[in-house]
């Protein structure tokens, strides 16, 4: 059986102090040298906020990869794409979401491929003009809906 | 040094971001309204484009033209450079935004840096992170970091940044300004220039002190003509921190009741309060402001401003709009047909601790205004602008669906890009 570690969490914008250890009067607590942060989605998981976008996953070309219509995905722009990662690139005027292949990139050419057996790879034959949008560092799926 | 950091074409290059086959074909961007032109990509202005073009004259002149049109969408163009002065507090010792599309920085202290690598590196950081292409100018005083700016932005060769860090390097590049290029001096000063044979910005500089302030008696004017000879002069408080908050809008056409023009003006003052939310500030005073459209000579002209004094500073939209209306009524005459209303708050202090005023004592009302305006700004931050507003705010009209008109709607914006940082329901679809 799979074991799942329940972790405490909190997600919000700002982080704040959570106790003012100065000023309080009385016997100091024996859990102050045991404070530490909570966990946080936003400082944790977006590692350069000024980069991130997001963007709604629409259609199943990436559904073997657990890749769902619907999902969000959690685009960093600063991130140098590599084989094998999950980019954001845009190509015959929309945003698509696949898989980079660049070992063919000695051919003149690179592949974004999908995880899904009924779509096609896409061949980029000019490859030194081609840009990727973003790579993909997390995806969001929702299990109740 | 100082430095300053200029979004190329800003508006055009936050569309670009998400449209990237927009990239290399001419874009312009509108202004309020869709009235004029306002933003113009490189392209566009190899065309022949000119600023402030209004846009009905686009086909006109440009027939068959492929050029790209959006109305202003400032909560994007907000967001974007948003990200883009976070890059820079995160590169620079100390910044100030100085616009929408501009930022100073101050490089105190990083003599033992190669700057120009520096500047590289920072372009090189937001380029690829947000999307928009940045110019950056370094010199040693604001003025001469402007014109840096222009080189940086004119010639690829200095691959987006302009160090202009010796005597020679400035009066190379000073020979090279166009006098009417100048930061700080405006057009009329420039023709002025221009007529006593001031071609370039060297020609200015050149001039002897005496006879720069016999000619304009203007201590701006001096303090630009001592930058330019390298000195540095224009003081930081000179940009310090907004001291007032204005929100207008020309009208799509004229408005000649007073019902409609209150219902202008409260949307005006909850948007000034919601400003002063985001920056922890509160205003003591405020002021409105209406007038005709001095274009149409053959109508009758009016033009009046008022202000009162708020018996306590607030950032509270029901305080704000509520002062706002009683103003409006004040200055309002019939008769007339308005074409733009504004409202300005002044006064502008942080917002805590808030000196209560002996006469306006009721501290529970005020506690209740502000968990008010805070429940306000959570729901309208989660589903959107204007999800909720104040009964004041409510435009009459309808749209198709039947629901009543907003703000954001109630002006013009035929080509409005989506908002794919700000709304869940408009981050870009993968396909």
């Amino acid at each position: 059986m799979t074991k799942i570690h329940i972790l405490p969490s909190e997600f919000k914008q700002k982080l704040e102090l959570q106790m003012a250890y100065a000023i309080k009067a009385g016997f100091p607590s024996p859990a102050d040298d045991y404070q530490h942060d909570a966990l946080d989605f936003n400082r944790d998981l977006i590692k350069h906020p000024e980069a991130t976008f997001y963007g709604r996953v629409d259609g199943d070309s990436m559904v073997e990869a657990g890749i769902n219509d619907g999902d969000i995905a959690v685009i960093d722009r600063s991130v140098d794409a590599s084989d094998g990662d999950v980019v954001v690139a845009f190509v015959n005027n929309e945003f698509t979401i696949k898989y980079l292949d660049l070992s063919h990139k000695a051919d003149g050419y690179i592949e974004l491929k999908p995880a899904n057996k009924k779509f096609h790879p896409i061949r980029i034959e000019d490859a030194d003009n081609f840009e990727v949008w973003g790579v993909v560092v997390w995806t969001i799926h929702s299990w109740k809906r | 040094m100082y430095g300053i950091v200029d979004c190329d074409n800003c508006y055009v290059s936050c569309e670009r971001v998400f449209r990237p086959d927009l990239n290399g074909k001419p874009v312009v961007v509108l202004s309020n309204n869709d009235g004029c032109i306002v933003a113009r990509s490189n392209e566009a202005k190899k065309l022949g484009v000119k600023a402030g073009m209004p846009y009905f004259k686009l086909e006109q002149e440009f027939p068959g033209q492929k050029i790209a049109v959006f109305s202003s969408n400032y909560e994007l163009y907000g967001e974007l450079t948003g990200r883009v002065v976070s890059i820079i507090r995160q590169e620079a010792p100390q910044y100030f935004r100085y616009s929408i599309d501009e930022c100073f920085v101050y490089l105190d202290g990083m003599e033992q840096i190669d700057l120009k690598q520096w500047g590289e590196g920072l372009y090189k950081r937001i380029r690829k992170s947000v999307g928009v292409p940045v110019s950056i100018g370094l010199a040693p005083n604001k003025t001469l970091a402007k014109m840096a700016s222009h080189f940086a932005k004119k010639y690829p060769g200095y691959r987006h940044c302009c160090l202009v860090d010796s005597d020679e390097k400035r009066k190379k590049a000073l020979k090279l300004y166009p006098i009417g290029e100048i930061w700080g001096i405006g057009r009329r000063y420039a023709a002025k220039l221009e007529a006593q044979g001031v071609k370039t910005a060297w020609d200015f500089a050149s001039w002897p002190r005496d006879r720069v302030v016999s000619t304009f008696h203007n201590v701006v004017i001096l303090r630009t003509w001592a930058e330019l000879n390298g000195e540095d002069r224009v003081p930081n408080e000179a940009m310090a921190k907004k001291q007032s908050i204005c929100t207008s809008r020309s009208f799509n056409g004229m408005v000649k009741d007073l019902e409609t023009l209150k219902i202008h003006v409260s949307n005006y003052a909850a948007r000034c309060a919601e400003k002063l939310r985001r920056q922890n500030t509160v205003a003591s005073i405020v002021g409105v402001f209406v007038n005709t459209n001095c274009f149409r000579e053959d109508l009758p002209q009016y033009w009046k401003f008022e202000e009162a004094t708020l018996p306590t500073a607030s950032n509270s939209a029901v305080t704000l709009v509520k002062a706002a209306s009683e103003l409006l009524s004040k200055i309002y005459k019939p008769g007339y047909s308005y074409k733009k209303a504004g409202v300005i708050v002044m006064g502008i202090s942080p917002d805590s601790p808030i000196q209560l005023n002996l006469f306006d004592i009721n501290a529970e009302r005020f506690e209740k205004l502000k968990s008010l305006d805070a429940v306000i700004d959570r729901i309208n931050r989660l589903h959107g602008t204007e999800t909720v507003i104040l009964g004041a705010q409510q435009y009459p009209q309808r749209n198709a669906e039947g629901k009543a008109e907003v703000f954001a709607n109630a002006i013009k914006h035929d080509f409005r890009s989506k908002n794919p940082t700000t709304r869940w329901s408009d981050i870009i679809k993968l396909k």
